[in-house]
């Protein structure tokens, strides 16, 4: 089921609500203690009022009383006060206002007065001849306060909730409006169209901010799909002079006099097909890096010297010296067979490019932190613009291929190398040298 | 010897079979994992090769139910390229040695000797003794007609592992994961030069050569006739 209040429009629409409530919780707050404090205003001004012509009373007596109530009457109805005086029998002396005196003394908060049609607030006291004066003052004022206070927040929550449901239904829409340009776009890349990107306006808002993350996502995806695309291309390339020549064989075996030595030959051509093959498919599964499911902790130090130590009688016989300074105990979290794969592509390739008197140097040490592997030689080394490439797949040092290997033994290397979480560079300057940084550990590093 | 070959890809089979056969074995073949499995149960070869990728019950599932059932014929499993992962799993699942498709025969044929020939008798169980040699695994001493050679570590490990496999062909690739423990194919002559030194060593002042090298398979130690 669809979670309504999980939609944008939804949390919008309970923000709008939310916001409505609160301004009728308010607007009951206000009205409650401005209607408290007029009631407080009106009992302070009937006191005070009370107060004066009881004072009144007991200079001059009842009459006086009666005198002044007559007098204020006339004087001023702007007061808004109302007076009743009568005697002790309940007839009355004094006033205009048109009510009930009521039996006991003190406050009466809703007075009936005008034949019964309004409210006043009263207080009614005894004077000390047994007459009772009533001072009363017309609640119009409180009940208008109150009506306006209802009034503003009745209008102010419907248009605050108005409000909201139109700005949950915007948001939502505008929302809609772009994801939807995302989905289109997405659904178009699903559907074979690499080329799209996500709509970009330039308003610096979240969904540019987004759309520009996934268009560098695409760029990277359609780069490294370029990569791939140039990587097969080089295969089917690379692949096809040896089976064009197999083919060749082959046929010139059909009539050959002697088609041993051609199908010996056609032989030679399909196993190294095939290790070119075995080689491309070892690159793909380290880069895959399911491989590092069975890494462990081991020396790199020892490993490094008994490949160095399984190469030196080559070395040795092809007239090339190798020297080798391999500091103690660096120890590397990774598989053993790659790793000696490694060691052993980059003497290979030193072997295999550099003339006879060239001396190859070997050196693994702590830097920076890593175990950083040199295998530095003084040999001719390579053009600057072939240092780039030198570790992408089917990029000899020299073009002619005349010294064998297939070109990716390097490319080997650095897939290993980035399965141990490192790193691989080349210089040419005097000579060839290919550096190899990885992470080291000790015993004591927990797996990651 | 009587070998169970189960192996889907019939050209691969037919490989295998008929060059098992003209080597003078017996050759049961199966192209499921099933009908491999019920041959399996059913008798005790003398070796198995396995593919690790059948349809149905793979390899390494036959391999597992036919080791629970109590079955130890040696196990030799063929795998496709670019697999560490399968390799490891192979070996942990109880097969006895692994290849990598493809392969030469040779290659094959060598390794399923190895598997079903246990290795010679020993005089005592840290000295190999072949003809006029005798290597002493314990002081890592060797001798020749009772004359002290003196070898490289890895000449040793290398005489050493051809000395434990008399008389049978131990290829080139066998030969760098026993005594290099690597599992890929320098392109450089590794085994070639050491075992080049090797033979300088061991024949100096003799006549004949106790290594012999069997061309497009890989060496052998000779043992008297």
């Amino acid at each position: 089921m669809r979670r309504i209040w999980q939609s944008t429009t939804g949390v919008v629409a309970v923000i709008g609500i939310l916001l409505a409530l609160a301004t009728l919780a308010i607007g009951a707050t206000v009205h409650e203690l401005a209607h408290e404090a007029l009631e407080e205003q009106l009992d302070h001004r009937i006191g005070a009022e009370t107060r004066s012509l009881l004072a009144e009373a007991i200079r001059g007596g009842t009459p006086a009383v009666a005198e002044l109530i007559a007098r204020r009457e006339a004087a001023a109805a702007a007061s808004g006060l109302a007076y009743l005086l009568v005697d002790a029998s309940g007839q009355p002396l004094a006033g205009s206002l048109d009510a009930a005196m009521p039996a006991q003394p003190g406050y009466v908060e809703h007075l009936r007065h005008d034949r019964g049609q309004r409210e006043a607030q009263a207080l009614t006291s005894r004077l000390p001849d047994g007459s009772r004066l009533l001072v009363a003052a017309d609640r119009a004022a409180i009940d208008d306060t109150d009506r306006a206070i209802r009034q503003v927040t009745a209008y102010a929550f419907g248009s605050l909730l108005l409000l909201g449901i139109a700005a949950a239904w915007a948001v939502g829409a505008i929302t809609r409006a772009r994801l939807h340009g995302i989905d289109r776009t997405a659904l178009a890349i699903i559907g074979g169209d690499l080329s799209q990107r996500m709509p970009v306006d330039g308003s610096g808002s979240e969904f540019d901010r987004v759309s520009i993350t996934l268009n560098r996502m695409l760029d990277r995806i359609a780069s490294l799909l370029d990569n791939l695309r140039e990587v097969s291309g080089n295969v089917a390339h690379d692949l096809r002079t040896p089976l064009t020549r197999l083919t060749n064989r082959l046929e010139v075996a059909r009539t050959a006099s002697e088609p041993g030595l051609h199908i010996d030959a056609a032989l030679a051509q399909s196993r190294e097909l095939l290790d070119t093959f075995a080689a491309l498919l070892r690159i793909s599964e380290v880069e895959s890096q399911a491989v590092r499911r069975h890494f462990a902790l081991l020396s790199l130090s020892r490993l490094v010297s008994e490949v160095v130590e399984a190469y030196r009688p080559d070395f040795a016989a092809s007239g090339h010296r190798l020297l080798m300074a391999v500091a103690p105990e660096i120890s590397v979290n990774g598989d053993r067979h790659l790793l000696q794969q490694l060691v052993a592509n980059l003497l290979d390739n030193a072997l295999r490019h550099t003339p006879a008197g060239t001396t190859v140097r070997v050196a693994l040490e702590v830097r920076g932190g890593e175990a950083a592997l040199a295998i530095i030689d003084d040999g001719p080394g390579v053009l600057p613009d072939v240092l780039p490439r030198l570790f992408q797949r089917f990029s000899t040092g020299d073009s002619s291929r005349s010294s064998g290997g297939h070109g990716l033994g390097l490319a080997l290397v650095a897939a290993i190398a980035v399965a141990h979480h490192g790193a691989v560079t080349a210089q040419s300057s005097a000579g060839l040298s290919v550096s190899v940084s990885m992470p080291i550990r000790s015993d004591g590093d927990q797996d990651r | 010897m009587q070998v169970l070959l189960v192996e889907d890809d019939s050209e691969t089979r037919d490989f295998i079979a008929r060059g098992l056969r003209e080597a003078g074995h017996q050759v049961t073949v199966c192209s499921t994992g099933q009908a491999g499995l019920i041959e399996a149960t059913g008798r005790d070869f003398d070796a198995i090769v396995l593919d690790r990728m059948l349809p149905g019950i793979d390899g390494l599932a036959l391999l597992r139910m036919l080791r629970a059932g109590g079955r130890h014929a040696p196990v030799l499993m063929l795998t496709a390229l670019g697999s560490i992962a399968d390799r490891v799993e192979g070996l942990e699942s109880g097969a006895d040695d692994y290849l990598v498709k493809p392969f030469a025969f040779s290659e094959l044929a060598a390794r399923l000797q190895a598997l079903t020939r246990r290795p010679a008798v020993r005089v005592e169980t840290h000295r190999l003794v072949v003809g006029d040699l005798v290597v002493d695994e314990l002081r890592r001493s060797v001798e020749r007609a009772g004359q002290r050679i003196v070898l490289q570590p890895r000449e040793f490990s290398l005489l050493a592992e051809l000395m434990r496999n008399p008389g049978r062909i131990m290829t080139r690739t066998m030969l760098l994961e026993r005594v290099w423990d690597f599992d890929f194919d320098p392109k450089t002559n590794i085994v070639e030069t050491h075992l080049s030194r090797l033979r300088a060593k061991l024949n100096d002042g003799f006549e004949d050569d106790p290594i012999e090298t069997v061309r497009g398979a890989g060496y052998r130690m000779r043992i008297a006739d």
